[in-house]
């Protein structure tokens, strides 16, 4: 777990902060959409309470104005029928008292104001007295809350909704929706709205609360971003690391190549050393030989013991060569050969050498069917095999014309074999050269050893396969491995 | 003259077979062969004064032949060394030249090369031994001369004429021509322009210490 962190531990903090970020913003954006919501509503209610209040003005005013006309009719006691809210009204002609001074005193007043007066409030029974003072007579209306609310119209949803919507008048409140219940040092997020209604004689204050917990946050969609996130972010990963596994690839294959030609450097020079010494001892033996015998009376002593001494070292010329050729002969078939899938091998070795093909503007071909081709070989010799050829094509078209650098690589099976066809578009090979390309140390290439083809020969027939060259018309060269079908029945027939 | 009878060649390669061939090629010629098979015991004991030349491999176990050879030349050993290699390179033969190496060879040998360029060597030897003696001689005569003939001798390089170097030495063209027959018999010159070309340096050298 240490380590995995300490590996990954970049990605991790990605991760995190991604995540926090994330949630933050959605947490935000939910707030301020609840927030709008919460507004919104109790904009609404207070408005349609305020209608509400303005109306019961608007009745007592219009009651008072008809008692102008007509005393004996009584229309107000048909409003309770019509308007539930209203408990009851009660009229007083101007003549007659209120049976208590108190009413008598806000008569007085509410005649002087010209508006309505609250008599009394009753918050705890959820009713209120409006008492409009006028001529000819005066009304006191008797209220109820609760019913006074037009519910069809409400926004919210009265019992089971989180806003807590009261008025609250002189120390009084009365709860219209009760909300969710929560101390007022909850965790969280607070709502306030406070606005008096729209009426002079009414002036309760409509309170609006909401209260949004931790817990209303949107945790799902944060979890899902979260999620989200997480994958993105594998995604990136598993990129980068395919890039970096691919750089690896290209630089391992540079040092390898780098470490056979030092490799080969090494061996050179130490052949070198180890020739020369007799070589060296052969020759300086028989020229003093030579020169000994040029005496007019020869040492003839010296003479036999000189040439005993080249022979000897003759052989050991000889026995050097042996050794060497028994320390890098490798023994046949020490390397089990297995299924191998050709077309596989030829797009690995392709994608191994992409860059460089890249490099040289060299367009390549690829005909493989998608049905793998399985050849009995050995995998890494297999490899070697197909990248020396695809080197060699590529080295090949260096002298030919930009637009004509086409590297065909075609996968086809025959009856019990497949081959594989390397095909360039170059100069191809010289009719002299061609009987002799896949001799150790022939080349035609400055600087080439010689040995490549030489030693992809070898590979192939220590697999039971053949290596063979030819050139196209008109021009360009076509190296052909074949091996021999992993399952020779089942592609065959 | 300190010089040993005939030149001595120092053969050195750890491979006897190498080794003996070669020496056995450079005897017919009549030139005396040393062979060391141990470059270390090589640089101990050989004889720095014996006339000749040193024959090196360059690839020996242990130690190599460059670097004796870098050992050689700090040690101040003047005999002209010929390098031998079985696979000679660019760089490697760089190095050896620019170590001090007379000559540059490749495993196989041509013979005739090989003993040309030793009599050569040997050649080259004997007359930067002579040129060293020859030196080491005229130093010795010319310690010889008191500080008159000493100034004598310096103006008569310089070009001056009896009567010049009378002026400039405030004495007579007379003992000024005494002088002049001093030097010439302590220095065994012959002539004038002998005398000029052997002590010219010299003097050079006294003048600008």
């Amino acid at each position: 777990m240490h380590a995995a962190l300490k590996r990954h531990g970049v990605w991790m903090i990605a991760w995190g902060l991604l995540s926090l970020l994330g949630a933050v913003l959605l947490a935000r954006n939910a707030l301020q959409q609840e927030r709008e919501a919460f507004e919104t509503n109790a904009r609404i209610a207070h408005r349609l309470l305020s209608q509400q209040v303005v109306q019961h003005d608007a009745v007592l005013a219009t009651l008072a104005l008809l008692d102008a006309n007509d005393d004996s009719a009584h229309p107000e006691q048909r409003l309770p029928s019509v308007y539930p809210h209203m408990l009851s009204v009660q009229r007083r002609a101007r003549a007659v008292l209120w049976p208590d001074a108190h009413l008598q005193t806000l008569d007085a007043q509410s005649r002087q104001l010209g508006h309505g007066l609250l008599v009394q409030t009753d918050f705890a029974q959820g009713r209120y007295e409006l008492m409009l003072g006028a001529l000819p007579a005066s009304y006191l209306l008797k209220i109820d809350i609760r019913s006074m609310v037009p519910w069809r119209e409400w926004p919210m949803a009265p019992n089971q909704g989180p806003v807590r919507v009261a008025l609250v008048y002189g120390g009084q409140a009365f709860d219209l929706q009760p909300g969710r219940q929560v101390p007022a040092d909850a965790p969280g997020w607070h709502f306030d709205f406070h606005k008096v209604l729209a009426s002079p004689s009414q002036p309760f204050e409509m309170v609006a609360q909401r209260h949004v917990a931790w817990g209303e946050l949107p945790w799902l969609w944060m979890l899902a971003w979260s999620v989200l996130a997480a994958a993105l972010l594998r995604m990136m990963w598993v990129l980068v690391r395919q890039r970096d596994d691919r750089h690896r690839a290209e630089e391992l294959l540079r040092l390898g190549q780098v470490a056979r030609l030092n490799t080969l450097g090494e061996l050179a020079a130490g052949m070198a050393h180890e020739l020369n010494q007799p070589l060296t001892a052969v020759l300086a033996n028989t020229q003093a030989a030579s020169r000994l015998l040029d005496d007019d009376a020869p040492d003839m002593q010296a003479v036999r013991h000189a040439m005993t001494q080249a022979v000897g070292q003759s052989r050991r010329a000889a026995e050097v060569v042996g050794r060497l050729r028994r320390l890098v002969e490798q023994p046949a078939s020490t390397q089990p050969l297995q299924a191998v899938s050709l077309g596989d091998a030829a797009r690995k070795s392709l994608y191994l050498m992409e860059p460089e093909l890249k490099r040289q503007q060299v367009v390549v071909t690829l005909k493989a069917s998608d049905v793998p081709c399985w050849v009995l070989a050995d995998a890494v010799a297999l490899d070697q095999i197909v990248h020396n050829l695809l080197m060699n094509a590529a080295q090949a078209m260096q002298t030919t014309s930009k637009a004509e650098r086409r590297l065909t690589v075609a996968v086809e099976p025959t009856h019990s074999q497949a081959r594989l066809l390397v095909q360039d578009q170059g100069p191809g090979i010289p009719a002299e050269a061609l009987s002799r390309i896949f001799e150790p140390f022939f080349t035609t290439r400055e600087g080439g050893l010689g040995l490549g083809l030489s030693l992809c020969e070898t590979l192939a027939m220590g697999m039971g396969g053949t290596l063979s060259a030819k050139n196209r018309t008109p021009h360009g060269a076509e190296f052909c491995l074949t091996l021999p079908l992993a399952e020779p029945t089942a592609a065959a027939l | 003259m300190n010089m040993p009878l005939s030149p001595l060649i120092h053969l050195i390669d750890d491979d006897d077979a190498v080794r003996d061939s070669l020496a056995l090629l450079i005897g017919t010629v009549g030139l005396r062969v040393q062979t060391w098979r141990d470059p270390q015991v090589f640089l101990a004991e050989f004889d720095r004064q014996s006339i000749g030349v040193i024959v090196l491999d360059v690839r020996m176990p242990g130690i190599s032949g460059l670097t004796v050879l870098d050992q050689l030349k700090s040690q101040g050993a003047d005999q002209p060394v010929i390098m031998l290699t079985g696979h000679g390179n660019v760089d490697l033969c760089r190095r050896a030249f620019k170590s001090g190496a007379a000559e540059f060879l490749e495993k196989p040998v041509n013979d005739e090369l090989l003993l040309e360029t030793l009599q050569n060597g040997v050649r080259l030897h004997v007359q930067s031994r002579q040129r060293v003696e020859g030196d080491r001689q005229a130093r010795a005569r010319y310690a010889q001369l008191s500080e008159r003939e000493r100034e004598v001798l310096g103006l008569i390089v310089a070009g001056l004429t009896n009567k010049e170097m009378g002026r400039v030495l405030s004495v007579s063209p007379r003992t000024v021509e005494t002088h002049r027959a001093n030097l010439f018999d302590k220095l065994e010159a012959e002539s004038l322009a002998q005398l000029i070309r052997q002590y010219a340096a010299l003097v050079d050298e006294q003048a600008t210490p």
